[in-house]
C-alpha cells in the first residue's frame, strides 16, 4: 500500500481542537485549476466510486498530498501514513431533504485515531447546496445509526459550508449527516480515509505555550455529557496521540483536567504520585 | 369527518327522534366521530437533563402526517423546554429512559429523550 511523509504542520493547541471537535476544515486549500478538473473527471465517471482518480497523478499531487492537507494528516496520524485506497463521491442532485443523522458503519469508540476520513469540494458549497451537517464533540457519544433516523435539529452542530477547495478532516465516528439544500445544482463531495502506520507520539509542532497539565479541555458547545466528560474524554485523546496511554489516569473529583482557578495546580496529573489511588 | 362518521350521526339523530336510541348505537357513533378526522402528532425532544424544565438540545416533529425538523437556528424552535410543551398541549408518553441513564459512565444517545404526543 502506498504511504507518505511530510513535515507536519499542526501544533498542540491545533491538535487538542481536533480532540475536542472531532474535525478540522481546511477553507479552499486545493487550486482553482484542480477543481475543475476533478469536476470534470467526475462528470465522465459519474459513479459513486471514482477510486482510479487516486491513480491520476495531478490528482495525487494535488488533492491527496497538498502540502496543508497532508500536514494536518501527517499531524495527526504519524509519518509514512497510509494513503487512500477507496474513493466516494456523495454526488446529489440538489434540492434535497435532510439526510438521517447517522455513524458511519464500523465506528468503533474510544481516544485511538487510526484513520481519518477525509472530505473535499471540488466545487463551492454553500449553505444552499446541502453541505455536511457535523455534531462537534459527538465522535465521542455513543450510538447507533438505526436509533438516530428521527434526530431531526441539534442544538450546536457545524454546518460545513465552504469555498471549492475545501478539504475536511474527521473521526471517522463523528456524527453527520448532509443537510437539507434549497439549490438545484448537482454537489460533488469526495470521501476518502488515510491510515495510521506507525505508534502514536507527540511529533507535530510543538507549541512552547502549550501545557498539558493547565490546557481548557472543554468542548466549546452545549454539554451533551455528563459534566466534565468532554475534559475527560478529550484529554485521553490527546494523550492516547502523544503515545502515552499507559501513564493516562482519571482520579475524578475535583482532579486533572477538569477547569479551575486553582492554587498551586489541580490533583490528579498523569505522571504524579497524586495520580494514582488504585 | 368522514361520511361513515357523518352518517353515523344522522343515524343517531334518527334514532334519538324516534325514541330507539340505544347505548351502544350512542357510543358507536361518537367513536367513529372521533377517529375519523383526528391525527396523531409527535414531538421529540432531546433534554440535557431529566427534567421537564431542562433546555432542549435536539428536536423533531410528525404534524398532520408530515415529518418536520423544526427551524435551524435553536432560539426559533417551537419549544426550549418540555415544560413550555407540556403547557401548550402535548401530552407526554415516554419519559427517558432511566435504566439506560445508569449504565456505568457511557455515554450513550442525545440527551434525555421525551416524546410527546398532540391530537389534531
Amino acid at each position: 500500500m502506498p504511504t507518505y511523509d511530510c513535515p507536519p504542520t499542526l501544533n498542540d493547541t491545533q491538535v487538542l481542537e481536533f480532540c475536542k471537535n472531532g474535525f478540522l476544515m481546511l477553507p479552499g486549500v486545493v487550486r482553482a485549476e484542480i477543481n475543475q478538473r476533478t469536476l470534470d473527471y467526475l462528470e465522465a465517471h459519474p459513479t459513486g466510486e471514482p477510486t482510479d482518480i487516486l491513480l491520476e497523478d495531478w490528482f495525487l499531487q494535488n488533492v491527496i498530498v497538498e502540502p496543508r492537507v497532508a500536514g494536518a494528516v501527517r499531524s495527526l496520524l504519524g509519518p509514512n501514513f497510509g494513503l487512500p485506497t477507496l474513493m466516494s463521491n456523495h454526488r446529489v442532485q440538489c434540492p434535497q431533504p435532510a439526510q438521517q443523522w447517522h455513524r458511519d458503519g464500523r465506528s468503533q469508540m474510544g481516544p485511538s485515531l487510526n484513520y481519518l476520513q477525509v472530505f473535499y469540494y471540488p466545487q463551492e458549497c454553500p449553505l444552499e447546496s446541502g453541505p455536511t451537517e457535523l455534531l462537534p464533540g459527538s465522535h465521542q457519544i455513543f450510538n447507533q445509526a438505526k436509533y438516530m433516523a428521527h434526530f431531526g435539529q441539534i442544538r450546536g452542530t457545524y454546518k460545513a459550508a465552504a469555498p471549492a477547495g475545501s478539504v475536511f478532516l474527521t473521526v471517522y465516528s463523528i456524527w453527520h449527516r448532509r443537510s437539507a439544500s434549497t439549490g438545484t445544482e448537482l454537489r460533488n463531495l469526495l470521501k476518502f480515509n488515510y491510515w495510521r502506520t506507525t505508534p502514536p507520539a507527540r511529533d507535530w509542532l510543538e507549541d512552547p505555550a502549550f501545557d498539558p497539565r493547565l490546557v481548557d479541555y472543554r468542548l466549546d458547545g452545549p454539554a451533551l455529557r455528563e459534566q466534565f466528560k468532554d475534559c475527560d474524554d478529550n484529554a485521553q485523546m490527546y494523550y492516547w496521540l502523544c503515545g502515552r496511554s499507559s501513564e493516562f489516569h482519571l482520579m475524578g473529583g475535583q482532579g486533572w483536567p477538569i477547569p479551575g482557578r486553582f492554587l498551586g495546580g489541580s490533583y490528579g496529573y498523569p505522571g504524579e504520585v497524586t495520580n494514582r489511588r488504585d | 369527518m368522514d361520511n361513515s362518521a357523518a352518517n353515523k350521526i344522522d343515524q343517531v339523530v334518527e334514532d334519538f327522534r324516534q325514541g330507539r336510541l340505544t347505548e351502544d348505537g350512542l357510543r358507536q357513533a361518537l367513536e367513529a366521530q372521533q377517529t375519523s378526522h383526528q391525527r396523531q402528532d409527535l414531538l421529540y425532544l432531546q433534554a440535557s437533563s431529566t427534567s421537564v424544565v431542562a433546555s432542549v438540545v435536539g428536536m423533531s416533529m410528525i404534524c398532520a402526517g408530515e415529518v418536520i425538523e423544526g427551524p435551524a437556528a435553536p432560539e426559533k424552535w417551537p419549544y426550549q423546554t418540555v415544560l413550555a410543551a407540556i403547557r401548550d398541549g402535548w401530552r407526554v408518553i415516554k419519559f427517558p429512559e432511566l435504566a439506560l441513564l445508569l449504565i456505568g459512565e457511557g455515554t450513550v444517545g442525545l440527551g434525555c429523550e421525551f416524546i410527546l404526543e398532540k391530537w389534531s
